[in-house]
C-alpha cells in the first residue's frame, strides 16, 4: 500500500467470539471446531485492532429440490443438488466452503410438507457425511418451525451447530431449545439497527450467553438494497466497537439467496443479450454482493456457487493477509 | 322523500328522519351522543345499538361478531333506518356527556389525584404574583364634568380623556351603537358612567358605557378546550378570584376522537357548522350554569379567554381547519386578533370580547404557548421541559433564550382509545395498579372508588410496568406464552392478561390487555420519548441537561412517575426535578385574562417558540424505533430501571 492509513481508530470493545461444531472431547463429533468473530476493529483495518479470525463461507443447500432455480445454479449444481448429503460434501471438498447451511425448506407445509422426524435423519446424515460445523434453518413459519427445529435440537444435542433464524414475533422457542441443547441462534432483524439489538436483548434476557448469538441485518443484493444493508452493519459494528455489548454479534449475510433472487441472476441471456452471459452474470452477482458484505463486516457468508465460493475464498485469504 | 320515525331507547326520544339515514346521525339529531371514535367511519366499532323493531340496511364490520348480528346489534353508522324503527343505546356506547363530578375536577386541575380536593376554592396558581395584575377588560367608573362653554370637549372625547387618563394616551376606539346611545345616556345618568374597556394589543376599545358605577361588577372566563375535555373557569376580574370550574366533554368527541378525524368530518356537509356548534353549545351551557350559580348577571361578563389546540381554536371560530392537515400545514392563522364573543357564538355580553392564546403552528397551539407561560419555561436560566400529554404530544424544550417545540403523534392509547378495554379517565376507570410478581393477584385503585369499567391512561403506565416487572410481558411488549395463569389466554387477536375478571366488574366481559394493546401503547409510549429525546439531540443537548420537566395534561395528573420512567414514556432524570403541573393551558390562559403584561408575554413567547416538523426530520425514524423497546433499545437511556 502506497498510502499508509494514518487515521487510527481505538475502540474500546472487541466483537464476541462465537464457537461453531464442538469436537469429541467437547461433547460433540465434529473434526474441528470453527471460530468466528472477536473483531476489535473495522473490517480488515489490522493497524486498528486485532483481527483473529477469517470470515466463513457456508455453503448454501436445501433438503428438498428447488424446483426455481435459476439455470446457471440448475446446470452446475447438476447431479449433486437433488441429495442433499451429497451436495454438502461437494460444497465442502470441492467448493470450498468451510461449513454448510441447510435450509430446511420442505418442512414448509404448503411445500413438500416433509416431517419432523425427517429432518432429523437429513441433518444427522449430513452431520455423519462431513466433519464441519452445520447451520440449521427452518422454513420460515412459525409455527411449522416452532415444532421441527426444537426436535433437531434436541436430536444434535452437543454439537454446537447455529440455529435460525429467531425473529422478534417468534424467538422464544427456538432460544429455548438451542439453550438447552448448547447450539448458537441466528437473531434475524428487517435491516434495521434498532431492531437488531433489541432481539439480541431480548434473546440474552432468555438466559442465552452473547457470544452464541449471532445478528443476520438482512441484505439486499447488489442493487436491490445492498446499501441499506451495509449502512446498518457499519453502524452496528461501530457502536459494537464502541462499547454496545448488545450490538458486539458477528454477522452472517445470506448471499447466495438473496443474489440468485435477483433479476440479473435469473435472466437468461436469450431475453437481455446486452447484459452478456447469464451464468458468469449471476456468479459475479453473487461474488460482488459478498465482497461488499465483507467490508461491511460479515463474519459467515453463506453461498451458492461453487465458483462464486472458490473466488471469495481466495479474495479473503487476500484480504487477511496482514500488511 | 320517505321518512321515519326512529325511537330511541331507553330515553325514548323520538326523532324523524329520512329514510337511510344513518342511525348514528338520527341520535345526532335526538341529541343523543355516542361514542364514536373513527367519526362514522365503521372502524372504531363504539356505537353499538341494538335494534329492537323495524327494518335497517345494516352493512357488515368485522367489529360485531355473527351472533351479536343475530341478537340485532349493530353500529349505529353502519345502518340505515329502512323503516320506522326502535332502537336501544347500548351503555358502553353513550358519550356521557354529564358535567364531570368534582373528583374528576381535582383530577383534572391539580397534580395529583386528590379525591377530598375541592378545586372550586383551591384558586391554584392565584397566589403567584407573576405578571401585574390588569385585566384584559378593565371598568372604570367616571364621575365626569358636565360640559358648559367653558369646556366644550364633545361626548365622546370626553369619555375617552377620563379613560385614557387611566390607561395612557393609547389610542382608543369603540363602536357606532355606543355612540348612537352617548348622548341620551351621559345626561340621563348625570354624567356618572361605568366605561368598560378592553386591550387589544396597542390599541384599546371601549366596549360598553352603562350609567351609574358598575365597576365591581367584572367578570371574565377562561377556557381550555382540549380535544377530549373542555375546562372552563369564571373569574372576579375586580377581585382576582376564581368564582368557579367546570370541566365536561368535548361533544365533538361524537364526529370523531383525534382532531385528524375531526378535520375530515369538517369537509362534510355541514361538518363544519356541526363541530362549531358542538363546542360553542358546551361553552355556552358552561358559562351559564356559572353566571346561575354565582348570581352573576350575563351583561357583566365582559371578556373569554381561550387556548387550545390550534384545531379547536379553527373550529371554535368556525375557521375551515382543513389546510391543517394538507402539507405543508400552514394554518389559517396562529394570531387570532381579538373579536367579538357573539361573532363567535358566545353568550356573554354583547360587546363582550373573544381571545384566543396564539398559536406556534398547526400541530403546537395556544394550549402550549399557555403551558409556557404558566410553567415559566420562558424565564428560566436553566434548561427546561414541558411535556402536554395527549393524543398529540406537544413538546417545547427551551429557557429564557430559545424555545423549541414540536409535536408527536402519539394516538389516543394514553386517553383510552383505540384499546379494547381503554377508558378516559372518568369514574371507574382503573387509574393505579399493583401486580404480585409471583402470583399475579392484580389490586387496583379506580377513579371515584367505582366499580372498574375500563383503564385509563395512568392505570395502562402502571399496568404495563407491574407487568414487565413480573415478567409477563418483555421488553418487545409481548405477552409471554410461556407463562401458563389463569390470567394469561389465547384471544381472538393473540394473547390476552385478564386484568379484572368480569363477574367481579360488573360487566358481562373480562378488562383484558391483550398483545394489540401493548402495541398500541409501545408505539404511544415511543413517539412522545423520541420527540423529546430528538428535541434535545437536535439542540446538541444531552437528557441530563434538563433542570426541570414539566409533565401537563388531564392525563398526566394521575401519572406515577416511577412508572412512566420504567416504561421509557419519559426520560429517567433525577424524580426532584419532574412536576406536574395538570391543566397548565387553563392556569396561562387565566393569567392572560388577568394581566395584559402576561397576554404580551403570551404573544412574544408563541413568536419566540421554533417549531421543529418531526416527520420531515430524518432521525425522527430512526429514534422512533429505537424507542420502540421497553424502556429502550438504548438501556443507558434509563440506569435507573431495571428488568
Amino acid at each position: 500500500m502506497a498510502e499508509e492509513l494514518k487515521l487510527v481508530t481505538t475502540w474500546s470493545q472487541s466483537v464476541h467470539e462465537m464457537q461453531l461444531g464442538a469436537t469429541r472431547q467437547e461433547g460433540g463429533s465434529r473434526k474441528a471446531a470453527l471460530t468466528v468473530g472477536g473483531e476489535g476493529a473495522l473490517p480488515f483495518l489490522f493497524k486498528e485492532g486485532a483481527l483473529p479470525h477469517k470470515p466463513l463461507i457456508a455453503a448454501e443447500i436445501f433438503d428438498v429440490p428447488q424446483d426455481d432455480e435459476p439455470e446457471a445454479l440448475r446446470r452446475d449444481l447438476k447431479g449433486i443438488s437433488g441429495d442433499p448429503v451429497s451436495w454438502a460434501k461437494a460444497m465442502i471438498a470441492d467448493a470450498g466452503a468451510d461449513l454448510v447451511s441447510l435450509k430446511l425448506a420442505g418442512i414448509h407445509p404448503d411445500g413438500a410438507n416433509t416431517s419432523a422426524g425427517q429432518a432429523v435423519s437429513l441433518v444427522k446424515k449430513i452431520l455423519a457425511a462431513v466433519d464441519r460445523p452445520l447451520i440449521v434453518l427452518g422454513c420460515g413459519e412459525a409455527a411449522r418451525d416452532n415444532e421441527v427445529l426444537p426436535l433437531v435440537s434436541e436430536a444434535t444435542k452437543g454439537e454446537r451447530l447455529l440455529f435460525g433464524d429467531a425473529v422478534q414475533e417468534n424467538y422464544k422457542t427456538l432460544t429455548a431449545a438451542c439453550i438447552a441443547d448448547g447450539h448458537n441462534i441466528i437473531a434475524e432483524s428487517p435491516i434495521d439497527v434498532n431492531i437488531a439489538k433489541q432481539l439480541n436483548i431480548l434473546i440474552s434476557d432468555l438466559g442465552m450467553p452473547a457470544n452464541r448469538i449471532i445478528i443476520n441485518p438482512t441484505i439486499g443484493a447488489l442493487g436491490y438494497g445492498l446499501e441499506y444493508a451495509y449502512s446498518i452493519m457499519e453502524r452496528a459494528r461501530n457502536a459494537a466497537l464502541s462499547g454496545d455489548k448488545m450490538l458486539a454479534m458477528p454477522f452472517i449475510c445470506f448471499v447466495g439467496q438473496e443474489s440468485w433472487r435477483a433479476k440479473e441472476a435469473r435472466v437468461p441471456a436469450s431475453e437481455s443479450p446486452a447484459w452478456g452471459d447469464a451464468a458468469e452474470r449471476g456468479i459475479m452477482w453473487e461474488v460482488v454482493t459478498a465482497m461488499s458484505c465483507l467490508q461491511a463486516g460479515a463474519d459467515i457468508l453463506t453461498m451458492r456457487h461453487p465458483r462464486a465460493i472458490k473466488i471469495i475464498k481466495s479474495e479473503i485469504q487476500e484480504l487477511m493477509k496482514r500488511p | 322523500m320517505d321518512k321515519c320515525i326512529v325511537t330511541f331507547l331507553p330515553d325514548n326520544k323520538k326523532v324523524v328522519v329520512d329514510r337511510g339515514t344513518s342511525l348514528l346521525s338520527a341520535a345526532l339529531t335526538a341529541h343523543i351522543h355516542l361514542n364514536s371514535s373513527c367519526g362514522g367511519d365503521g372502524v372504531c366499532g363504539k356505537c353499538r345499538v341494538l335494534v329492537k323493531a323495524g327494518k335497517v340496511h345494516a352493512e357488515p364490520s368485522g367489529r360485531i361478531s355473527p351472533e351479536e348480528r343475530k341478537a340485532g346489534i349493530s353500529l349505529a353508522c353502519q345502518t340505515l333506518a329502512e323503516s320506522d324503527l326502535t332502537v336501544e343505546i347500548l351503555p358502553e356506547s353513550r358519550l356521557d356527556l354529564s358535567a364531570l363530578s368534582r373528583e374528576e375536577l381535582a383530577l383534572r386541575l391539580r397534580g395529583i389525584y386528590a379525591p377530598a380536593e375541592d378545586v372550586q376554592e383551591a384558586r391554584p396558581g392565584l397566589a403567584q404574583e407573576v405578571f401585574a395584575f390588569q385585566p384584559l377588560v378593565e371598568k372604570f367608573y367616571f364621575q365626569l364634568p358636565a360640559p358648559d362653554f367653558n369646556d366644550k370637549l364633545s361626548d365622546l372625547e370626553r369619555v375617552c380623556r377620563a379613560v385614557q387618563e387611566k390607561i395612557g394616551e393609547a389610542p382608543l376606539h369603540t363602536g357606532l351603537a355606543n355612540l348612537r346611545k352617548l348622548g341620551e345616556l351621559l345626561r340621563a345618568s348625570s354624567w356618572n358612567v361605568t366605561v368598560s374597556v378592553a386591550a387589544k394589543g396597542p390599541v384599546y376599545e371601549i366596549l360598553t358605557i352603562e350609567p351609574g358605577d358598575g365597576s365591581r361588577k367584572n367578570f371574565g372566563l377562561v377556557f381550555d378546550i382540549g380535544t377530549t375535555t373542555i375546562t372552563g373557569q369564571l373569574v372576579d376580574l375586580t377581585q382576582k378570584k376564581v368564582l368557579g370550574t367546570k370541566a365536561t366533554y368535548n361533544r365533538q368527541a361524537t364526529f370523531g376522537s383525534d382532531i385528524i378525524t375531526r378535520i375530515i368530518y369538517a369537509q362534510a356537509a355541514d361538518g363544519l357548522e356541526k363541530l362549531h356548534h358542538a363546542v360553542v353549545d358546551v361553552l355556552n351551557e358552561m358559562t351559564e350554569s356559572f353566571i346561575d350559580e354565582h348570581k352573576v348577571d350575563l351583561n357583566d361578563v365582559t371578556c373569554v379567554c381561550v387556548s387550545g389546540n390550534t384545531t379547536m381554536i379553527h373550529l371554535l371560530l368556525r375557521i375551515d381547519p382543513s389546510h391543517i392537515r394538507q402539507a405543508p400545514y400552514v394554518p389559517t392563522a396562529n394570531y387570532i386578533p381579538v373579536v367579538k364573543a357573539a361573532e363567535a357564538g358566545l353568550k356573554i355580553n354583547p360587546h363582550g370580547a373573544l381571545y384566543c392564546l396564539p398559536g406556534v403552528s398547526s400541530y403546537v397551539g395556544g394550549d402550549i404557548t399557555a403551558g409556557v407561560l404558566s410553567c415559566e419555561i420562558f424565564k428560566s436560566k436553566d434548561l427546561e421541559l414541558l411535556i402536554d400529554i395527549g393524543t398529540n404530544g406537544e413538546i417545547v424544550l427551551g429557557n429564557n433564550e430559545w424555545l423549541i417545540s414540536c409535536a408527536a403523534s402519539a394516538g389516543p392509547a394514553f386517553e383510552g382509545s383505540g384499546m379494547t378495554c381503554g377508558l378516559r379517565a372518568v369514574r371507574g376507570a382503573i387509574q393505579a395498579v399493583t401486580v404480585d410478581p409471583k402470583s399475579l393477584d392484580v389490586k387496583y385503585t379506580t377513579i371515584g372508588g367505582d366499580k372498574p369499567r375500563g383503564i385509563c391512561g395512568s392505570g395502562y403506565i402502571d399496568l404495563v410496568t407491574q407487568l414487565l416487572a413480573a415478567g409477563v410481558v418483555d421488553k418487545n411488549g409481548k405477552l409471554n406464552r410461556q407463562k401458563t395463569h389463569q390470567r394469561l389466554r389465547p384471544s381472538a387477536s393473540g394473547y390476552e392478561f385478564v386484568v379484572v375478571f368480569g363477574p367481579q366488574a360488573g360487566m358481562d366481559s373480562d378488562i383484558v390487555l391483550t398483545d394489540a394493546d401493548l402495541d398500541n401503547f409501545k408505539r404511544a409510549k415511543a413517539a412522545i420519548y423520541s420527540a423529546a429525546a430528538l428535541l434535545v439531540r437536535h439542540m446538541e443537548l444531552n437528557v441530563g441537561d434538563i433542570r426541570k420537566v414539566f409533565i401537563a395534561g388531564g392525563f398526566g395528573t394521575s401519572l406515577n412517575v416511577e412508572s412512566a420512567v420504567f416504561i421509557g414514556l419519559i426520560p429517567d432524570l433525577p424524580r426532584e426535578r419532574y412536576a406536574f403541573v395538570g391543566n397548565s393551558s387553563l392556569a396561562g390562559a387565566r393569567e392572560v385574562l388577568l394581566s395584559r403584561e402576561a397576554a404580551q408575554a403570551c404573544d412574544r413567547i408563541a413568536g419566540n417558540i421554533t417549531y421543529f416538523e418531526l416527520s420531515t426530520d430524518a432521525a425522527y425514524m430512526d429514534e422512533y424505533m429505537a424507542a420502540l423497546f421497553f424502556p429502550h433499545t438504548d438501556a443507558s437511556r434509563f440506569p435507573s430501571v431495571r428488568y
